[in-house]
């Protein structure tokens, strides 16, 4: 039975896919729509049956034969019995109720297995959402709980299919302005998906266009917009963008941010504002409420703030696209943005992307730096919740940064830090300007733009760089310290440098780590996603960086 | 009419006396002394009840039809009467079951004068066929309606419809219903009012919460029955089980899939257990919570985990161990580490062996008793002795289709409770059991019996000498176990390594490289293939049992077929680097001292060269003895040592004088025990009725006697309870008198001759000799019973 299908399945419901098997590509396509890649290292890539991607595939009109054939079809050994049968329970479970809109009633969930809308009627989760029963099969839904009903349908493994469509917004023409560029392949695909399935996430690496994206959604929806993003430069870069790539002007998009408040029929607000409270109220939800928006458009969503969901359990009638580079959520909320912001309606492995060149390779190395004795001492007698600290702060990185800047006098290089008092010493030590948190936004902008047209080789970030910078020149990366082990800041930090570079050129990512201490750990736990994304890390001692110039490496 | 059946048996011709003992085997166990014997057993209850609970649906309702069609003066039915009960279309099927009833000697005498067995009414339903009682032998007044036939037509029609879908539930049978049910109070008052039911009361029973009871009258039940005839509905052959068919090759495919899932999870489970084995309850078991953690161990749910725990236990891979503090603790047994070194396929088999005969029902687990207590696994409780027969009934039921077929499980049990209504009855939840065990151990794929299993069951040449692989249980063994294997994946040898450190195996690893694995790497998934994640941990593991680095570099280059990463590289060189940085070992006492010349000069010092002292840093030494032995011997050769607390502080001794614990004082007094009052007449009421029993043994016969432990020359056997009890009950048929011997409340053996009038509950109930009074005896207290000649 060996030598059989490149597809291996496991136990605990993950499948093995052997790259370098023939069918390899088939399997691939056979499989993405049910299962979530979860690591594409080089030989193996691992997918994973979840309840949510399973009903992702079953929204998307697949049916749990095909998805059983597919598993059968190309898997190598048999496929356990048990295995098969819950995955075609699972995604029976998806779409046995419905949310419709009925021209009668208005909102109504309609069971089309009466025993499971009794059962989940009965449920106390739902209380205070359902109202009167219409008949034996349909229950009237208040018209303000369409969200907070999908997230409890969700928890109670029920999942409502959302027959009940959206308003069109108000109508406003937006085109995309394509002089010299055309939207990429993939991008279009990402588009379509979306525009099919009314709602959901896109998930595309750092630097694959992902405003693009957002601005052909647009283009599609033709309709007033709001977008929502992590902090002012972002959106300003946003701003920037749909200017020189759609049709429109100036006057048509707004900020709406701490400094300016405008609202125009493309409105960029930051997650910031409108989580502010005074009193312990939110102040500024009226902008929801502010235009008859036709599209929401959620930057980042893996950072979309507690807050923004409760907002958008309201939202539920127009349009939402969400937009990331990775749905892992620190906080393990991802059911919370499939049930209020949509189902995944596109994914790539970020591999497959730069295989197509649209974002540059990537070098990922790790430098591991001796403590001197005394630094060794101090780390020792620290306590615990300090250690982290004392460790990624170490002077005796200090030297290998230079020796790394250095070692790419051609490149922009970008030093990014988690500790204030240590990126000073690397500005002075490095001579080069600082970003960080209390820097004013004209600053920043000023020094963004010196960094862009190459006046400004060096720039040493704060946590500030970890979103949503648009700095396609720099070609090199040095981080020295981190938010503990957060992997999506690591991912974040390497999409830094991952922008095409207009010749083609590899990028570097070099990590700075205190060896013997709980900075390796960490180290080790962040790289683990882009380890798992399929970047080969490569470990080196620091005493190689320092020694002589090394060959150049191409 | 013991004779008359003890007379047909002795002029049976040998081939029907064979015939009737391979149809009821029972009945030679053990090998009765003479026919007369054999016909008091073939008459008892317990072999009837036996013969009974092997008969299919449709036989037993002849045998109801045979009850039914008995003349009420001479007992006596007859072929053509039961026929015609059973109707016209089911002529010749009822008339092979009478074939079958006569030949096990249920119906026994000529064609036309049938006698049914005595046993036949006492272990089966009072309602034969689910009709009631006649009415003239229940209440007058319903005998009268019943009369008129006519009347009793107009009464039933004009029913109003809640008192006619009463009597239409009543005549499908059971005939008894409750009086005082309040959705049927108002139309059964209305029935009884017309006398088309009887209210009954059963004497001596406690009132019941729901009212009286009501019957429904034989002619009134076979009135309403026209349509189906008197019987009911009648199922002269088996109903057909259709299911989905599936492809064979894909059912074998999903059940190679399961065997391979059930070994992997037994493995890890086991594996669970002996990082931290679970504790024995008091009551014996498993308890919930370790039942819990070991399933998610396996990654399995809890009934699978129930089902693995019993079937590991059965197997002889779990066992109990004492855990070093007087309790028990479960623990895999070195069984299952030659277990373990077998191949997949006979890994699964010995599971399997082990499920198809373990008197357990895993599905009992996690439910509660009838004390609302849940069910442990392993515990007592999930006892049943009827478990690896259900077993084989559901599985044989499977293995007469043809392969491929996948029947509902209550179309399953459907023909299970056709084939044998009496011996399914209560079984239905060990059907159901056998049915999901055999999906969780790949027995069954995609609901169909898979092709190894089959082989399994059946054993290999089918010839007719061994249908049960009795002989030769071994060679089913191995066909299975070579049938699975060519439908499982080969093992490999190599690996693929990757740079987020994980290690894959496609495909079940070969025992040697499952070792070597084991030791070095974490395992993260595991199924078809297997996952494991190299950390810095599993690495200095490795170093700990011996790995040295260049061997783990080596290994990986050997194994792998893809090119080993930097980092892993790395990783080991960095873990080599660190392992060992610290020492640890254990010494009876220490020395310290801020002064190395000093130590200097004990460790050289010859004359405590007994002590063998190390030095382990410029200023500490250690030694194996314990500390006073130092000190003494230091103090000896003129040093000035001080002993230290573990806190460091200095300890100062003065000798103490040595004594052994304190105890009380205590003066033995002469025991004269008096004999007093109640005591003593304890004593003469034992003599006494001591004699009155040798007394009675004098009259009692030699069996009897032999029960009582009276040494009896020549003879020493002692009569089986069973046999007493069936020549009980044949004495109450018979109302002949019988000598009883048993063993009375206070312990004393008597002897008594009395006349058995019935035997019920628990209890014989008998005349004694001069039949004016009734007695009572328990019957388990009865040690011997003895017809008077």
């Amino acid at each position: 039975m060996s030598g059989g299908g490149p597809l291996i399945v496991q136990s605990d419901k993950t499948l093995l896919l052997e790259v370098d098997h023939p069918d390899s590509q088939a399997c691939r396509m056979a499989i993405a729509p049910f299962a979530e890649l979860e690591r594409s290292p080089e030989h193996v890539h691992t997918y994973r049956l979840t309840p949510l991607g399973l009903w992702n595939s079953r929204a998307a009109g697949h049916d749990a034969e095909s998805v059983v054939d597919s598993l059968i079809k190309f898997s190598r050994y048999p496929v356990p019995h048990a295995l098969l049968v819950d995955v075609a329970e699972t995604m029976d479970r998806y779409g046995r109720l419905q949310l419709l809109n009925d021209p009668v009633h208005g909102l109504v969930l309609r069971g089309l297995d009466r025993i499971v809308l009794v059962e989940v009627a009965k449920s106390k989760k739902l209380a205070g959402m359902l109202g009167a029963k219409v008949d034996d099969d349909t229950i009237l839904v208040h018209g303000s709980e369409r969200g907070r009903l999908k997230q409890a349908l969700l928890k109670l493994g029920w999942p409502a299919e959302d027959l009940a469509g959206y308003v069109d917004g108000e109508a406003h023409p937006i085109e995309l302005r394509e002089d010299g560029w055309t939207l990429r392949s993939y991008q279009q695909e990402a588009v379509d998906g979306f525009w099919a399935g009314g709602s959901g996430v896109v998930v595309l690496p750092c630097g694959a266009g992902k405003t693009l994206v957002g601005a052909a959604a647009m283009a599609t929806a033709k309709a007033t917009t709001l977008i929502l993003v992590t902090n002012t430069v972002a959106g300003r870069q946003w701003k920037r963008e749909l200017l020189a790539r759609t049709t429109l002007t100036e006057d048509e998009i707004g900020e709406y941010s701490g400094e300016r408040k405008e609202i125009r029929p493309v409105t960029i607000a930051t997650y910031q504002v409108l989580t502010s409270r005074r009193g312990g109220a939110f102040t500024h939800l009226d902008l929801f409420g502010a235009r008859d928006w036709g599209l929401v458009v959620y930057d980042e969503v893996h950072l979309l703030p507690a807050p923004i969901f409760r907002f958008t359990a309201d939202l539920q009638a127009r349009r939402r696209l969400g937009l990331t580079a990775t749905l892992v959520r620190e906080d393990g909320r991802e059911g919370d943005v499939f049930s209020l912001i949509g189902p995944k309606r596109y994914d790539a492995p970020w591999k497959d992307i730069e295989a197509q060149g649209w974002i540059a390779p990537a070098e990922c190395v790790e430098v591991r730096v001796t403590l001197t004795d005394t630094e060794r001492m101090s780390y020792a007698v620290t306590e615990a919740e300090e250690r982290y600290r004392v460790a990624a702060t170490a002077r005796t990185k200090l030297p290998v940064v230079k020796a790394l800047v250095d070692k790419h006098p051609d490149e922009q290089v970008l030093v990014i830090g988690g500790f204030l008092d240590q990126l000073h010493e690397l500005g002075e030590f490095l001579d080069a300007p600082i970003v960080q948190g209390s820097t004013t936004n004209k600053e920043r902008e000023r020094l963004f733009d010196a960094f862009r047209d190459g006046s400004l080789r060096t720039l040493v970030l704060s946590k500030v760089g970890n979103f949503s910078i648009d700095l396609p020149e720099a070609a090199v990366a040095v981080q020295v310290s981190g938010t503990f082990g957060s992997r999506q800041e690591e991912a974040q930090r390497l999409g830094r440098v991952l922008r095409p570079k207009g010749d083609g050129r590899q990028a570097h990512f070099y990590t700075v780590v205190s060896r013997d201490t709980i900075d390796t750990d960490y180290a080790a736990h962040r790289q683990r996603f882009l380890a798992e994304q399929g970047y080969a890390y490569k470990i080196v001692d620091a005493d190689d960086v320092l020694g002589p110039p090394l060959p150049k490496i191409d | 009419m013991a004779t008359t059946f003890a007379d047909q048996l002795r002029s049976l011709p040998d081939e029907a006396l064979g015939a009737l003992i391979q149809l009821r085997p029972d009945l030679v166990v053990p090998v009765p002394a003479d026919i007369s014997a054999l016909a008091v057993r073939a008459q008892s209850r317990n072999s009837v009840a036996r013969c009974l609970d092997g008969l299919d649906e449709f036989t037993l309702t002849v045998l109801d039809a045979a009850r039914l069609s008995r003349a009420a003066d001479t007992a006596l039915t007859s072929v053509d009467d039961i026929l015609q009960l059973a109707g016209e279309d089911v002529a010749e099927d009822a008339r092979a079951a009478i074939d079958r009833l006569r030949v096990r000697f249920l119906l026994h005498g000529p064609p036309e004068a049938l006698h049914v067995v005595g046993a036949v009414d006492e272990v089966t339903s009072p309602y034969p066929a689910g009709l009631g009682r006649p009415a003239d032998f229940l209440d007058p007044q319903a005998a009268a309606l019943c009369a008129d036939r006519a009347k009793l037509r107009r009464t039933v029609l004009a029913a109003p419809p809640g008192a006619r879908a009463v009597l239409d539930r009543l005549a499908a049978g059971p005939p008894v219903g409750a009086l005082n049910r309040d959705s049927v109070a108002e139309p059964v008052r209305w029935l009884v009012d017309q006398h088309v039911l009887v209210p009954v009361s059963e004497a001596g029973r406690a009132p019941r919460p729901d009212g009286e009871l009501v019957e429904l009258p034989r002619e009134v039940g076979m009135l309403l029955r026209r349509d189906t005839g008197p019987l009911g509905v009648l199922r002269p052959v088996a109903p057909v089980l259709d299911g989905p068919a599936r492809d064979p090759r894909s059912a074998d495919s999903a059940g190679a899939g399961q065997t391979m899932e059930a070994v992997r999870a037994t493995e890890a489970l086991l594996e669970a257990l002996a990082t931290e084995p679970a504790p024995v309850l008091r009551t014996g078991g498993l308890g919930v919570r370790d039942l819990k953690r070991l399933a998610k161990a396996a990654g399995i749910d809890e009934a699978g985990a129930a089902l693995l725990v019993e079937t590991t236990y059965a197997a002889g891979l779990l066992g109990e161990s004492e855990n070093g503090t007087g309790a028990d603790n479960f623990l895999p047994t070195g069984q299952y580490d030659l277990w373990r070194s077998t191949g997949i396929a006979h890994r699964w088999a010995a599971l399997a062996r082990a499920w198809l005969a373990m008197t357990r029902q895993p599905g009992l687990i996690g439910r509660r008793d009838e004390r609302d207590r849940p069910i442990n696994a392993l515990a007592p409780d999930a006892e049943r002795a009827g478990a690896p027969q259900a077993r084989r009934e559901a599985l044989a039921v499977l293995g007469d289709l043809d392969p491929g077929t996948a029947p509902p499980v209550d179309a399953l049990l459907g023909l299970l409770t056709w084939q044998a209504p009496r011996r399914s009855r209560g079984r239905e939840a060990a059907h159901r059991d056998a049915w999901a065990g055999a999906a969780m151990l790949g027995i069954t794929g995609l609901g169909a019996l898979t092709s190894y299993s089959r082989v399994l069951l059946t054993g290999p040449g089918d010839d007719g000498d061994d249908p049960l692989g009795v002989l030769h249980p071994e060679d089913s063994h191995a066909d299975a176990v070579r049938t699975l294997d060519q439908l499982l994946p080969e093992p490999v040898d190599h690996i693929l390594v990757q740079a987020d450190l994980t290690v894959v195996v496609p495909g079940p690893p070969e025992p040697e490289l499952a070792g070597e694995l084991d030791v070095l790497a974490e395992p993260e998934s595991a199924g078809g293939a297997s996952v494991f994640r190299v950390t810095p941990a599993s690495v200095r593991r490795a170093f700990d049992v011996g790995y040295q680095a260049a061997d783990l570099h080596d290994l990986f280059r050997r194994r792998s077929r893809t090119p080993v990463p930097q980092t892993l590289t790395y990783l080991i060189d960095d873990a080599a680097r660190r392992h060992g940085g610290l020492r640890s070992g254990s010494a009876g006492s220490y020395l310290r001292s801020d002064d190395e010349a000093l130590l200097a000069e004990v460790v050289a010092d010859k004359r405590l060269g007994t002590l063998e002292m190390r030095r382990i840093a410029p200023t500490v030494l250690v030694s194996p003895r314990p500390v006073a032995r130092l000190l003494g011997a230091l103090r000896e050769v003129g040093y000035a040592p001080v002993a230290e607390d573990a806190g460091g502080a200095t300890v100062l001794t003065r000798p103490k004088t040595r004594r052994a614990p304190s105890r009380s004082a205590r003066i033995a007094e002469p025991a004269a025990p008096l004999l007093t009052g109640p005591r003593l007449a304890g004593v003469v009421e034992q003599l006494r009725r001591g004699d009155v029993a040798t007394r009675a043994a004098r009259r009692a016969p030699v069996t009897v006697r032999a029960a009582h432990g009276q040494a009896i020359p020549g003879l020493t056997a002692v009569q089986q309870h069973t046999q007493a009890m069936a020549v009980l009950q044949q004495a109450v048929r018979d109302k002949a008198r019988v000598w009883v011997g048993y063993v009375d409340s206070h312990g004393a053996t008597l002897s008594r001759l009395v006349r058995p009038v019935s035997m019920s509950a628990g209890y014989l109930r008998a005349e004694d000799e001069r039949g004016e009074s009734l007695h009572t005896f328990a019957l388990h207290r009865i040690t011997a019973a003895v017809t008077e000649e």
